[in-house]
């Protein structure tokens, strides 16, 4: 069995090479991407923690097995979220997932507000944490994704590009609308920025 | 959630699931990127087939058939390669797509990368000689492959306006007349003591032309130009009946 110290200075890239060896080093990886995965899987998705786990599940075993086609001159992190994102929407359209309020951090649905909106949080200090979240799970699932990647997971735009598997203009441009619609849904709550 | 990472092993170890072997992966990239090319070469090859068929049309007609320019362009065009080349380039995109980094150009870009070697070698393939072989290959095997290309036919068999077109089936007759059958099977007697034969071409039995003149009579026609039904057909197909 592989003690988690052993993973500790290797990068993922690192760690897929010797998982093609040995599969007891894909706990490292897991492990490492547990938490996140999950997370943006909930968020993006909106379903229950159960179904989510489920999803992970699935996500982590696609990964195993495609772990070969896996382009060390990629960023790991990338591949798996493109992953993750596949099987939550092929899950989503089978319908295998019930739709349910997840609950979202704080920090997160003000990362989200904030920085698509570029603007100061006392603007936006009267919404409750109930409003914002109602507000940003009535976004088309698209303009979520994008903004859930940029804002809260962090990524750049040429992370998104590699994990939704679009050009980066489109990617732009999907940030764009996402902004816009996100107006539109505050304007629908008497919000005036 | 702790545990989730331990299941999966537990789960992987359990059923013994292994990564797919390298070799499948690179077989599929290797895959994609064929049909990508074979597609690609099949688009070049249609549109080596547009440049001929256009080059084929008689541009110069339209005002004896008294429509605009745009008009016969319009009626004249090789829609058949050309629904053809849209094709294979729309299977060249969508390979391209799913290669490992395609998704990264933007739709427009792959388009024209397609259609820009497609119609390069494609126009290639014209000079070559190679879409004249293949039409005439085309022609011959597969069954109203001219009906389907040619949208000309009806243009052409318009005797009033000066139009005729078929193919000589008696030669030899005083002052240079000939008989000839019409598209739709109607026999007519030619009268071609004026005449310019354009295209390399001398009258013989089964040559299959066009003729441009004045109607005389429901049988009788008055010829002043005559070309082959398909240019180079002089050179390769004198007397076949096509």
């Amino acid at each position: 069995m592989i003690i988690d110290s052993e993973c500790i200075n290797k990068t993922d890239e690192q760690i897929v090479v010797l998982t093609l060896k040995n599969q007891d080093y894909y706990l490292c990886i897991m492990k490492r991407y547990e938490a996140k995965l999950l997370n943006y899987i909930l968020k993006i998705s909106n379903i229950s923690r159960e179904d989510g786990e489920d999803i992970l599940q699935e996500v982590f075993i696609k990964a195993y097995q495609n772990l070969n086609d896996f382009d060390l001159n990629f960023k790991f992190s990338n591949w798996i979220y493109s992953i993750a994102h596949n099987t939550t929407i092929s899950a989503f359209r089978k319908k295998k997932v019930r739709p349910q309020t997840v609950s979202w951090e704080d920090e997160d649905l003000n990362n989200i507000l904030e920085s698509t909106l570029d603007v100061e949080n006392t603007s936006l200090q009267k919404l409750t944490y109930k409003q914002i979240l109602k507000i940003i799970n009535r976004l088309p699932l698209k303009h979520k994704d994008v903004l859930i990647l940029k804002f809260v997971e962090g990524k750049d735009y040429r992370e998104i590009s590699d994990i939704l598997r679009k050009p980066m203009g489109t990617i732009a441009t999907l940030i764009n609308r996402a902004r816009k619609s996100l107006i539109q849904e505050l304007e629908k709550e008497d919000i005036k920025l | 959630m702790k545990n989730i990472s331990d299941k999966v092993l537990k789960k992987i170890k359990d059923n013994n699931i292994k990564p797919k072997p390298r070799w499948y992966f690179i077989t599929k990239n290797y895959f994609i990127w064929s049909i990508f090319g074979i597609s690609i070469i099949l688009g070049s090859f249609a549109f080596g087939m547009v440049l001929f068929i256009i080059k084929q049309l008689d541009w110069d007609i339209y005002h004896y058939i008294g429509d605009s320019f745009l008009k016969t362009i319009f009626i004249s065009l090789p829609y058949l390669w050309l629904i053809f080349l849209i094709l294979f380039t729309g299977v060249a995109y969508y390979n391209f797509i799913h290669t490992k980094r395609g998704y990264r150009f933007k739709f427009i870009s792959i388009l024209l990368i397609s259609l820009v070697i497609s119609l390069t070698l494609g126009t290639g393939i014209y000079f070559n000689g190679f879409s004249e072989r293949l039409e005439n290959i085309f022609s011959e095997k597969i069954p109203y492959y001219n009906k389907l290309v040619y949208s000309c036919e009806e243009q052409w068999m318009q005797p009033k306006r000066g139009l005729l077109a078929g193919t000589i089936i008696e030669v030899g007759l005083p002052e240079n007349s000939f008989i000839l059958r019409d598209l739709e099977n109607n026999r007519w007697k030619i009268e071609a003591s004026e005449v310019i034969w354009k295209g390399k071409i001398t009258p013989a039995t089964g040559l299959k032309i066009k003729l441009i003149g004045k109607l005389i009579d429901s049988n009788n026609f008055k010829t002043m130009e005559v070309r082959p039904w398909q240019q180079g057909q002089g050179r390769f197909m004198m007397g076949g009946n096509r």
